[in-house]
């Protein structure tokens, strides 16, 4: 079975989702199409260790770091990703053409590999257990949350740090905008969802989960999962519709569906097919005017899912699409697309 | 729980374009590496030794009948192994397709092979924008997808070296919990500015064929290729040919250095134990290591004092990379048909280039062809990053 | 130029090459070890430091192991140029 607990979350975003001072209320605005994650100061990182970090690691390691604090070593860190350490990637390029091959210094290439988030947490944590980086693109996370869910099956008693990182930079966002992922137009996040262009605004963030098969402390429960390639609105919806018959009981209904919309033309009719699966009882919300889109956002969602399952955080306004009469969030559907081809659905509850 | 076989392989290397051609070089001593092999636009062209595939990437979209734009040479090579490894298996079109079909794979180049083109791209020549959407790592197993329409769980790892090693394991984990029934699983690198620039200013490579073990080695070579494997329930598989089982796995981090591993060799050894206790074996059950043996000073020291640290009395061991070059991505599933068909074949590889052990450590690698009694083989990758895989076959 | 103009100049470059944000040149002593207990660099740095050899001062050291030799700190480093810098 496809699920787990989780016992504690953190997320570095474009929006005040970290550290001491959560605030969701207050929308950050995006800038030139694009929302940039609000950095904390990162006290942890003595002396020069930030210098090696491209942007990804540091925000995936800034993330994770207070999860690993307080806690036992985790039995593994999956890790979903698709485009971390472009920007250093993007570096070594330039070297490459700049120099035309000669004398390149490797520090840009060894910070590229998307691997070196996961790596960089185990190095920092002396962590020597399972270690493993997805890069299915728009389904890298869901790809690693199937992985922690098996790991647990597996290893029954284990706890694990799940992650999902993305980062901005001049060479991912130059291509996708060349390939029509992100608007050409200017557009601010507040007035995404009324654009009725292609293309969606570019995003960042880390968001990380400790997880386990252990119900106490536990803050919220995945209950299931599915990943869906097509392009095909109907196909979609006749599985999700079977997704959501096989894993919610008898009478029960998703309280609040949280959706990837984003702006972008090309893939509202997968987002309105979906919304007219539910009745006025669920309400239904959107995201990514928070976090920008990106291959990993749906980690985004589920921080929000945790926090507003366990009611540590409550759901603004500007998230509302559509008011239901749902009076608690019990059971919280996300679905959410990338580039249209790739879906995913995630399941999160309370604990039971 | 049902064993999990192999019932299909597809590889394609610097030393042949199927299994039939690389096992013939591999029985013949022959390698692959070579320096200007003409495919590989470089500066270091001819100047470094290369694994290279000899077989042009316009004559790959021709012979695989690819006529999409933006198909890099990664996938291309992928998809003649996955072809290859397909057929071998003789999975049907209904099979392909299934909900409980898998496919994963596994990349480190991934579209970055087109670096000069990525460059153009992004300092503002919009003309080239044939592969605008294919540079990632992703789009290869994508491409794969959508030509064969594969529904069921699809998904690409990178872990640098160790990449394909992880894809496999994955794809048992997926027959195991129920996820798949059957599973594709490898993994495909081509030569790229992007890797070999990099790995040259690591100062790893060498400039003379790589020698895996032996105490003047100066480092690796590059090289190019794909390999894939279909796994299938044992009971599935009646009426197949079964090559062998997929009897264990392990993953570990070795969290010691981003690109070079730890002296006592924690990763290497605690991967390679970790597989063994998850097949159930103890170290003298192994007849044979395909040894992740780069040919740089520090992966062939750790690994050895590694597999010293595990083993009372270390196996016949090769490193078969002096045949492949470093295919990185695709290098441990190229190994893991290698290690299979020492099973399948009951013969050992020799392990290239080798003439004085490693001082203060004295292995010695299998030098010749040989017949062997074979049982039990370990396949073992250590990649950047610390990610330390380990793969066990069996004889079924 | 001045031996002691062109430790400083290298301190500021060491700085900017390797994004040692943290520090300034007077944090960085002229027999300070570069690496092990000291500045603490490590292996990737000194094949860095080999590269901005070349790009900064033409000299062009092939092997690894030699530069470690040159790269113990920057008296060392300074020597070093003044005697093969070419540029």
């Amino acid at each position: 079975m496809m699920k787990f607990y989780i016992h504690k979350t953190t997320c570095i975003s474009p929006q005040q989702t970290f550290g001491d001072n959560i605030n969701i209320e207050t929308l950050h605005p995006s800038v030139d199409n694009k929302l940039y994650a609000i950095e904390p100061a990162y006290p942890q990182f003595k002396g020069n260790a930030l210098r090696r970090m491209s942007k990804s690691t540091r925000i995936g390691s800034g993330a994770a770091l207070p999860l690993l604090a307080e806690a036992a070593q985790p039995d593994g860190i999956i890790i979903g990703t698709q485009v971390s350490g472009m920007e250093e990637n993007g570096k070594f390029l330039n070297q490459i053409i700049e120099y035309n091959e000669d004398m390149l210094t490797p520090g840009s290439f060894v910070q590229g590999t998307p691997n070196t988030i996961s790596s960089q947490i185990a190095l920092i944590s002396n962590n020597k257990n399972y270690n493993l980086t997805h890069v299915h693109r728009g389904l890298a996370f869901e790809n690693a949350v199937i992985d922690v869910a098996m790991l647990l099956n597996e290893n029954p008693q284990s706890n694990y740090l799940l992650g999902g990182v993305d980062e901005i930079s001049f060479n991912n966002y130059t291509l996708d905008t060349l390939a029509g992922w992100f608007k050409k137009e200017d557009c601010l996040n507040s007035d995404m969802y009324n654009s009725v262009t292609d293309g969606s605004l570019s995003g960042e963030g880390a968001a990380m989960f400790m997880v386990g098969d252990d119900k106490q402390n536990a803050i919220a429960q995945l209950k299931a999962i599915t990943t869906i390639h097509s392009a095909d609105v109907e196909v979609i919806r006749i599985r999700i519709k079977k997704f959501l018959e096989e894993n919610l009981a008898d009478g029960e209904k998703a309280d609040l569906l949280l959706t990837g919309e984003n702006g972008d033309k090309r893939s509202l009719p997968f987002y309105t097919s979906f919304d007219s699966l539910f009745d006025n009882y669920t309400t239904i919300a959107r995201f990514k005017h928070m976090c920008g889109e990106y291959p990993t956002a749906s980690s985004f969602a589920l921080w929000l899912a945790c926090n507003f399952v366990s009611g540590e955080l409550t759901m603004p306004q500007h998230m509302v699409k559509q008011q239901g009469t749902a009076t608690d969030f019990k059971n919280i559907l996300i679905y959410n697309t990338h580039k249209v081809g790739q879906h995913g659905c995630m399941l999160v509850s309370v604990p039971a | 729980m049902d064993r999990i076989v192999v019932t299909g392989i597809g590889v394609i290397s610097a030393i042949g374009h199927s299994v039939a051609e690389n096992h013939t070089a591999l029985v013949q001593g022959k390698t692959g590496i070579i320096k200007g092999g003409g495919n590989f636009p470089s500066r270091y062209s001819g100047i470094l030794p290369f694994g290279e595939v000899l077989i042009g990437t316009e004559e790959l979209k021709t012979k695989l009948g690819v006529t999409e734009p933006g198909v890099t040479r990664t996938t291309l090579l992928a998809l003649h192994a996955f072809n290859e490894a397909i057929a071998d298996a003789k999975l049907t079109q209904n099979q392909l397709t299934a909900a409980d079909t898998a496919l994963v794979g596994a990349t480190t180049v991934g579209g970055m092979c087109l670096t000069d083109e990525l460059y153009a791209n992004t300092h503002g020549d919009a003309e080239n924008i044939e592969y605008v959407k294919s540079f990632d790592y992703a789009s290869v197993n994508l491409y794969i997808q959508t030509r064969y329409g594969i529904t069921g769980v699809i998904n690409t790892m990178n872990t640098a070296c160790s990449s394909s090693a992880n894809a496999i394991m994955y794809g048992c984990r997926l027959i195991k919990s129920g996820l798949a029934n059957r599973v594709i699983v490898g993994g495909a690198d081509s030569l790229a500015k992007f890797t070999v620039n990099g790995f040259n200013a690591l100062r790893i490579l060498s400039d003379e064929a790589c020698t895996p073990f032996d105490q003047n080695r100066k480092g690796l070579n590059l090289g190019e290729g794909a390999a894939f494997l279909v796994l299938e329930k044992e009971a599935d598989a009646a009426g197949k040919k079964i090559y062998a089982e997929v009897s264990g796995y392990g993953n570990a981090n070795d969290a010691y250095h981003p690109s070079s591993l730890s002296p006592e060799g924690d990763g290497p050894y605690l991967a390679m134990k970790n597989a063994l206790d998850n097949a159930g074996l103890k170290p003298a059950d192994i007849d044979f290591i395909n040894a992740h043996g780069t040919g740089t000073e520090n992966n062939d020291e750790v690994e050895s004092r590694a597999m010293l640290r595990l083993f009372d009395s270390l196996p016949d061991f090769v490193s078969t990379k002096g045949f492949t070059g470093h295919v990185l991505g695709a290098a441990s599933a190229i190994e893991a048909a290698y290690s299979i068909l020492n099973i399948d074949r009951q013969e050992l590889y020799p392990n290239l280039n080798f003439k004085e052990p490693i001082a203060g450590i004295g292995l010695q690698p299998v030098g010749v062809y040989k017949a062997a009694a074979i049982k039990h083989v370990m396949s073992n990758s250590f990649g950047f990053g610390g990610n330390c895989t380990s793969l066990i076959f069996s004889k079924v | 130029m001045e031996t002691t103009e062109l430790k400083e100049k290298l301190k500021v470059q060491i700085i900017q090459f390797l994004n040692l944000t943290d520090l300034t040149p007077a944090d960085i002593k002229d027999e300070e070890p570069l690496f092990g207990d000291g500045l603490g660099l490590d292996s990737i740095d000194s094949l860095e430091l080999i590269v901005l050899l070349k790009r900064e001062y033409g000299i062009n050291i092939q092997d690894p192991k030699e530069g470690r030799k040159v790269l113990v700190d920057i008296n060392t480093m300074a020597a070093y140029i003044e005697q093969n810098g070419q540029k």
